[in-house]
């Protein structure tokens, strides 16, 4: 063995690991060596202005902003995850999680507690329903120290648009949209008898039907109904889930559903309620922007979903808080991230981006300059759903979601459906002891 | 090397080393703690691990019927891709390997859908299934099939599964033919000269010659086939997400779905019951092929 053949062999070793170290250091996180601030976002579409707002903010304090985003929303997830388990968490961000994952977060360290900053006068600045789901009450379940532990970026809810040129189409008057389920059920039914889809969303992704379901949950149930379901006091085969479960009987049995609705993303549903091939759509304030960029001519007005004349309680909406950011709790550049999100929601700023990306502020005071549509989205964040101090076990929702979309194919009847669930929810509440 | 000196030998394992390295750190360590973590309940964050021990084993096998429903339906597509997609594969090798006119052509087109990316075939293919703008219902309608006009394939229970077993072996096929025909072009000519002169006709070749030559080949193709279809997940992730309710479930999507719901100790112990099911069905099928080979 040559002297030279061992220099080759060594060099390989040496120049395999060090391929391998450099694989190991890249990516991801806020290196030590670097002092700017690090946001990491998943709405890719907001990219520029979040940029212009960054060079605004260095030009006036010398402190460097970066704003990452990556779509889609579970790939940013899962990013997330992944470097918090490696201590290589943004300055900002936010864990797109449920409240319970939110806590757990919270208790590993991961996220700063912003109260004192919040009570220094910032969070009068929002609306309070935007605060709800970043706040954690006293003696709430996951032990977390009560506070406020996120800034609201903007604020949404999700209301019924539709498209008034299809419903003068039909015969239906465009400036006095249905109001309750019956009328809501007759609209469908003149739309299909003219040839429009009456109603699309995108029901393939889980968490959208179970917001629509989740208004009439409110609505049959109340505050204090929901949580005795959580807690197992009130059964998934009590007659007033099985009758959300008939409410989406009757629109399938009314052919109000648009084709292939069950595995529409919303993505989808969005391009055909803008191309005019579904009279009405659930979606989110954000649709605003979508609908403007697919078609700008596009004749629209909006809802509430359509109340039950019987219910005891007030329907509210899927909605509050659209996006949040949580700051770093092991950021060394922690004081710089909250400065710079105290000035991010300041009203210039906000009021900048709702014009940019028509998306409501979470700032009360930039609401005011909105177009009128959003504005409407505005006023219904008071009606959004109240906070809870426990969550269902996510299993048993996703049971909920899919024996929804179990009844909108005709595979299942509602009783069927609101049994599977309590069998579930039993094998959960077993699991939990 | 039986006689090499161990100063030799230490000099080979040094060449040997980096590649041991990388295997150790990249699959042989991600696979331990796999198995380490299912005996964990985590939610990927917290800092404390709860020991379970076989608890979510336990309860993946006797109460969690969506992820076995799951496993069905990656059989199904599974079944179809050895029958159909394999067939198929095979008739195309061999009448490729007759030396016929453009027989490279033929190689190149058939072997483009699996270099594809999976998420763009796959949402290449919804919006042909689409039931509002989809061509394929336009072309049904155009020949006369006016029934399929608003027809979402991918919502109906009937279809949703074999329309994603289609695509998926539209995308697969093509390696099971490129292997095949390289299997084929390995069997000397003097054999089918040989048989020829003792009066076999073309089905004697074939079934005597062809295919006992061939069963190595096959043998291969079947364990990648089985192997790729049961692991199918970016088709079914940008087509269906698993819907309608949960018809188009595969294991991996059901892994990714409590994985993304904080539940990673779970998600591990399937994902081990799914790489042990795996495991037996290649011991199986190596097992039957040697067996068959003799």
């Amino acid at each position: 063995m040559s002297k030279r053949n061992i220099i080759i062999a060594l060099q390989s070793l040496c120049l395999c690991l060090a391929i391998f170290m450099v694989s190991g250091c890249s990516g991801g996180g806020s290196g030590k060596s670097e002092d700017a601030v690090k946001i990491w976002h998943w709405m890719t579409d907001r990219q520029e202005a979040f940029e212009k707002l960054a060079n605004d903010y260095y030009k006036l304090t010398g402190v460097k902003v970066i704003f990452e985003t990556y779509a889609p929303t579970d790939v940013y997830k899962n990013k997330i995850t992944a470097a918090a388990s490696g201590h290589l968490l943004p300055d900002i961000y936010n864990p797109q999680s449920d409240k319970k994952e939110l806590a757990s977060y919270i208790n590993a360290g991961y996220i700063a507690d912003l109260t004192d900053e919040m009570n220094t006068g910032w969070k009068d600045v929002f609306f309070e329903k935007s605060l709800i789901a970043n706040s954690f009450e006293e003696n709430n379940e996951w032990g977390v120290k009560p506070g406020i532990y996120g800034v609201p970026l903007d604020v949404s809810s999700l209301m019924i648009y539709y498209n008034k040129d299809l419903f003068a189409q039909a015969g239906l008057d465009p400036e006095n949209p249905p109001k309750t389920w019956p009328e809501f059920i007759e609209a469908g039914k003149k739309l299909r008898e003219a040839g429009i889809q009456p109603f699309v969303s995108g029901f393939g992704e889980a968490w959208l039907i179970g917001a629509f379901a989740a208004s009439y949950q409110w609505s049959l149930f109340g505050k204090q109904g929901i949580i005795d379901t959580i807690d197992g006091k009130i059964p998934y085969n009590d007659q007033r889930w099985l009758k959300i479960f008939k409410l989406f009987e009757e629109m399938k049995d009314n052919k109000m559903f648009a084709s292939g609705i069950v595995t529409m993303v919303n993505k989808d549903s969005e391009r055909t309620f803008a191309t005019g091939r579904a009279a009405m759509t659930f979606n989110g304030s954000w649709g605003v922007n979508v609908y403007k960029s697919m078609n700008p001519s596009l004749n629209y007005g909006l809802m509430y979903p359509p109340s039950l004349p019987d219910a005891p309680y007030p329907l509210l909406v899927f909605g509050g808080d659209g996006s949040s950011m949580f700051v770093n709790a092991e950021s060394p550049r922690k004081d710089k991230a909250i400065a710079f999100l105290k000035w991010f929601t300041e009203k210039d700023q906000q009021a900048y981006l709702a014009k940019e990306t028509l998306n409501i502020p979470s700032n009360k005071e930039s609401a005011d300059d909105l177009p009128e549509i959003l504005q409407e989205f505005s006023k219904s964040i008071t009606r959004t759903f109240e906070n809870l101090p426990k969550l269902e076990a996510w299993q048993v929702t996703n049971y909920i979601n899919i024996n929804l979309q179990s009844v909108i194919i005709g595979e299942k009847d509602p009783v069927k459906a609101v049994k599977e669930i309590q069998d579930e929810k039993i094998r959960q509440m077993k699991v939990q002891k | 090397m039986m006689n090499a000196s161990p100063k030799e030998k230490t000099f080979n394992m040094m060449f040997i080393l980096p590649a041991l390295l990388l295997f150790l750190v990249f699959n042989l360590y991600p696979l331990l703690r796999t198995i380490q973590l299912s005996f964990f309940q985590w939610n990927g964050i917290d800092k404390d691990m709860v020991f379970v021990g076989f608890a979510q084993y336990k309860h993946i096998i006797f109460n969690n019927p969506a992820y076995w429903k799951s496993m069905l339906n990656a059989g199904y597509i599974t079944l179809l891709c050895l029958t159909l997609q394999n067939g198929l594969a095979l008739l195309l090798a061999i009448l490729v390997n007759r030396q016929i006119k453009g027989e490279n052509i033929y190689r190149v087109i058939f072997f483009l859908p699996p270099v594809l990316s999976g998420i763009v075939v796959g949402l290449i293919w919804k919006f042909m299934y689409d039931g509002n703008f989809g061509i394929l219902n336009s072309w049904l309608a155009a020949i006369g099939f006016e029934q399929f006009k608003d027809f979402a394939w991918l919502s109906e229970i009937k279809t949703a599964l074999s329309s994603v077993a289609v695509v998926h072996m539209w995308k697969g096929f093509g390696y099971g033919f490129i292997i095949l025909l390289a299997g084929l072009q390995t069997i000397p000519n003097e054999l089918y000269e040989a048989a020829e002169v003792d009066g076999a006709d073309k089905w004697q070749q074939f079934r005597h010659i062809t295919i006992p030559s061939m069963i190595p080949v096959f043998t291969m193709v079947t364990v990648l086939t089985v192997l790729g279809a049961m692991q199918i997940f970016d088709l079914i992730y940008s087509m269906t997400q698993g819907g309608p309710a949960g018809h188009t479930d595969v294991p991996i999507t059901k892994i990714y779905q409590y994985m993304n719901n904080g539940e990673f100790g779970y998600s591990t112990a399937m994902a081990v019951i799914f790489g042990l099911v795996l495991l037996i069905a290649s011991i199986f099928q190596l097992y039957a092929s040697k067996k068959f080979n003799k």
